[in-house]
């Protein structure tokens, strides 16, 4: 059995954010290695300013109640915690150089590689998932 | 039932509780017991899956007005 989770997270709104991190936190505290390629529109969830003002889709802003109800954790806080359990980071070369971004644009602690990268890392992991 | 540690991960919602006792259970020793308390319905199915994957045991679940306890032994 695999103890590899991949994870591509490839669009950038909140709901997305919750989708990726949610799965990444809980497959990191159920012991297994997590690497998450943050491709397009998905590098708002690790960009430094981007990642703390993600929006909700169009017409869903109602639920922004629900998420304080259900004493939800931010995506900053989160992140924070997927990274102390160990989930690893990795910013798309690719996009990164069509949207003139570089490193220092994004949180501490993450790596910058291409496909290969990631296709390396998620031959033998199960299950990969693609958000 | 006597514990070696408690959790009290009542009142936070996914992945919350599973991270929590995670990191309580890291600073527990093979045998020895962790005490959960959550309050997210989740937990009913996460937990026991949670446990599975770890190679723990779970050696009791209640539930009283709303709050549900787990029993898990480390593996």
């Amino acid at each position: 059995m695999s103890n590899k989770v991949a994870i591509i997270a490839s669009n950038g709104g909140l709901f997305d954010a919750y989708k990726v991190f949610n799965i990444a936190t809980a497959a990191a505290a159920s012991d297994k290695e997590v690497e998450i390629f943050f491709t397009f529109e998905g590098l708002n969830l690790i960009h430094k300013q981007a990642m703390q003002a993600l929006s909700m889709p169009e017409g869903k802003e109602f639920m922004a109640e629900g998420f304080a109800k259900a004493n939800v954790p931010s995506i900053p806080e989160l992140v924070e915690m997927a990274q102390e359990l160990g989930v690893k980071f990795i910013a798309c070369q690719m996009t990164m150089d069509i949207m003139g971004l570089t490193k220092e644009d994004f949180i501490d602690g993450i790596d910058v590689g291409g496909a290969v990268t990631f296709l390396e890392y998620a031959k033998d992991a199960s299950p990969t998932l693609t958000f | 039932m006597n514990s070696n540690k408690v959790v009290d991960a009542k009142g936070l919602s996914c992945p919350m509780p599973i991270v929590r006792t995670k990191k309580a259970m890291d600073t527990l020793n093979t045998g020895e017991v962790l005490e959960v308390n959550v309050t997210d319905k989740g937990a009913l199915a996460d937990f026991p899956a949670w446990a599975k994957a770890g190679g723990h045991t779970v050696l009791e679940h209640t539930e009283n007005d709303g709050v549900i306890t787990f029993f898990i032994q480390k593996g």
